[in-house]
């Protein structure tokens, strides 16, 4: 088993011997003890199998097997871009398999101080924020549980090419969201990208973040990490729409640190991949925080989807909301594991985790798993899951009234997955949400 | 123009109805009453087409059709509508869209061109005032946090707005208080006539002063065994269903 894993990891470490040559040309080299810190770590783990505990229902043999090169000079034009989300109003930072794409970007003024942009020559605040805690809020090193595995944050460390960085000063609000588009294509071969994003949010400024990846061709592996900082009374609502191609391999991870009564509200909406994970793990780092975490995932046909969620409440008076919805069809396959620790100081913690799953065929699959781990006395927690089908008797209710049995169905299961998404503040990327969920549904 | 003949259905190895036969008119109101379990709300459902049921026996013409040959939407197709005894609560759709969605379907098997929004809200106008439904109703989810009479008052409100040919209604009368009790029964007495069948299930004689039948039939142990005029109900009221029984005791 140990020369296997060995193996596994050497495919890995013999892209990064051909690429962190190239890579480590962009940032004048700032990053090439990272990197190779990173393909380091990675090579202790390699590629999990079903004996990792986190990986336990997540099947990625297929990653040892591919030829997988490192994305290097693609480029897409801006009429590639159909996907209902690329045309909302925002201020874009467009990125293709990993790299920077001032082509696809948007010019905007922004506000004072804000930056929107490539990790290049930040401004002296940004640069400080960035210095702080760039790779720290990833890592959950010395936290309860044990957990966790960082695997591939460690493999997006050593291959990340452009960072997406995000800086908004103290008590700014910034009215139009702001997109990290990640675009991705194969059309030159299969290739491992390593999206990076780093987003800092000081002390009571408000900010809509989307982040979207979107496949337009081909097999890849995308490993994308990106950190988010939400300073005390910042407010911010965050998007992660995942649209890769239906071949390719999505395994993120999203890091989280909220500093006291901060509010941060995710969505993750997964329409993509043929097998998707993402690592949601939230840093309580003070009291006082709103947390809710939304998901809504539409898998058909042989696609995987695994959310995993974290949410550490190390400090009193934290609440923490989380609904994540999946509907599957065909044989697609579901997978949640919410965690939720409460720390001993955690007093008067306010946590409830929801998991449902709607399942419209018998080859369909979900695994869901609740893990609450709670060690103060004084809190409110609660998790409910409930895998089930479409439920008959509104079947018959809709058909009585004449809507034939088809269209019924797709009502339903609209309006399971749409309640979720109707949550979503922006009525731009709530349309373009819906606009997609109504095709993947009809579609499918 | 619905004819039910001999019909006989069961529910696992439960027979619950015994043999129906029940012949309603254009124009016509027939009450079914009954004790609980006699199969009221039994005949009730398999008239819409609900899947529960295993009909072993009989035949059912509707609109010249057999009906038991259709799914429940082709039944909503061809004209026939049940008001729920319990209408369910389907969340994340608005009552609107469903509405829209339900009358549109309707009217294109009729032939009819489908409306527009602009159309269908002008089309439901002075429905929603006829049953004194809050329009805040109509963007909520169907039937989601309503109350009891809001519930039934919605079933008849979209009888109201498809127009059905024959009106089932299933106990509408159950949980309802004398002011909703008269707002359902106003919005039914709108719809008698013009050529339209309505059967009204209930246990009570209550919802028959508002509305008046043409025709009494009860249902016992899954048969008719009396039928007779609007004072039939009354006779019920005054003595209750045990009379019946002991009439039939006397002539077996």
């Amino acid at each position: 088993m140990t020369t296997d894993l060995k193996a596994k990891a050497d495919a890995f470490t013999e892209i990064f011997d051909s690429a962190h040559a190239v890579l480590n040309t962009l940032a004048d080299g700032r990053f090439a003890d990272v990197r190779e810190r990173g393909i380091h770590k990675f090579r202790e783990y390699g590629v999990p199998t079903h004996r990792d505990e986190e990986f336990k229902y997540l099947n990625l043999r297929h990653l040892s097997e591919s030829a997988f090169k490192i994305a290097y000079g693609a480029t897409v034009s801006r009429g590639d871009l159909s996907h209902p989300i690329v045309s909302t109003d925002a201020i874009t930072l467009a990125f293709v398999n990993g790299q920077y794409a001032p082509e696809l970007s948007s010019a905007d003024t922004l506000p004072d101080g804000v930056y929107v942009g490539p990790f290049d020559e930040l401004p002296f605040e940004v640069d400080q924020a960035f210095e702080k805690q760039f790779g720290r809020v990833a890592n959950l090193v010395g936290k309860l549980g044990t957990t966790n595995d960082e695997r591939f944050t460690y493999l997006n460390q050593a291959f990340f090419a452009d960072i997406a960085v995000v800086f908004v000063p103290e008590n700014v609000i910034v009215e139009r969201p702001i997109h990290i588009l990640n675009v991705s294509t194969a059309n030159l071969g299969a290739f491992v990208a390593a999206p990076r994003a780093f987003s800092y949010f000081s002390a009571n400024s408000q900010a809509k973040l989307i982040e979207s990846f979107i496949g337009l061709t081909g097999n890849y592996l995308n490993v994308p990490v990106t950190e988010v900082v939400l300073e005390s009374g910042a407010i911010v609502e965050h998007v992660r729409v995942q649209d890769e191609t239906l071949a390719a391999t999505h395994i993120g991870t999203q890091a989280v640190h909220q500093d006291a009564s901060s509010s941060y509200t995710a969505f993750n909406v997964n329409f993509g991949g043929q097998v998707y994970r993402n690592d949601l793990n939230v840093w309580l780092n003070g009291s006082g925080t709103e947390t809710r975490l939304d998901g809504v995932n539409v898998g058909t046909a042989d696609q995987v989807m695994d959310n995993h969620t974290r949410i550490d409440h190390a400090f009193p008076h934290c609440n923490s909301f989380e609904v994540y919805k999946s509907v599957l069809r065909d044989n697609a396959q579901g997978i949640f594991n919410g965690k939720i620790f409460v720390y001993e100081d955690a007093q008067k913690t306010d946590a409830k985790q929801t998991n449902q799953a709607l399942l419209l065929s018998a080859t369909a699959q979900m695994n869901s798993k609740p893990q609450l781990e709670i060690f103060a006395d004084d809190v409110k927690c609660t998790h409910g899951a409930t895998i089930g089908q479409l439920q008959k008797d509104a079947l018959f209710y809709l058909q009585a009234r004449g809507i034939p049995k088809a269209q019924a169905e797709s009502l339903l299961v609209y309006a399971f997955a749409n309640d979720v998404l109707a949550r979503i503040s922006n009525e731009a990327v709530r349309q373009a949400l819906e606009t997609r969920l109504f095709d993947k549904l009809e579609v499918a | 123009m619905l004819v039910i003949q001999n019909l006989q259905a069961r529910v696992e190895e439960k027979e619950i109805l015994r043999g129906i036969s029940l012949t309603v008119n254009a124009g016509e109101v027939h009450a079914i009453m009954g004790p609980n379990g006699s199969g009221k709300s039994t005949l009730a459902s398999i008239l819409a087409g609900k899947q529960d049921y295993e009909v072993t026996g009989g035949s059912v013409e509707f609109a010249g059709e057999d009906l038991l040959e259709l799914d429940p939407e082709e039944r909503a197709a061809a004209g026939l509508f049940l008001a729920f005894q319990y209408p369910i609560e389907i969340p994340g759709v608005t009552n609107t869209y469903f509405l829209r969605a339900a009358l549109n379907n309707v009217r294109k098997a009729r032939g009819e061109a489908e409306l527009t929004m602009t159309e269908f809200m002008k089309h439901i106008r002075s429905k929603v005032e006829m049953m004194e439904l809050d329009p805040s109703l109509l963007s909520r989810s169907v039937n989601e946090g309503f109350s009891g009479g809001e519930k039934k008052r919605n079933e008849i409100f979209q009888m109201a707005v498809l127009e059905p040919k024959l009106c089932v209604l299933d106990e509408t009368d159950s949980g309802l208080d004398i002011d909703a009790l008269k707002i359902v029964a106003n919005g039914v007495n709108h719809l008698r006539g013009e050529g339209r069948g309505i059967i009204v299930v209930t246990h009570y004689q209550r919802l028959l002063d508002y509305i008046v039948p043409d025709f009494v039939h009860v249902l016992m142990e899954g048969r008719i065994v009396k039928s007779g005029g609007k004072e039939l109900a009354h006779e019920l009221e005054a003595k209750g269903y045990s009379f019946i029984e002991e009439e039939l005791a006397a002539a077996r």
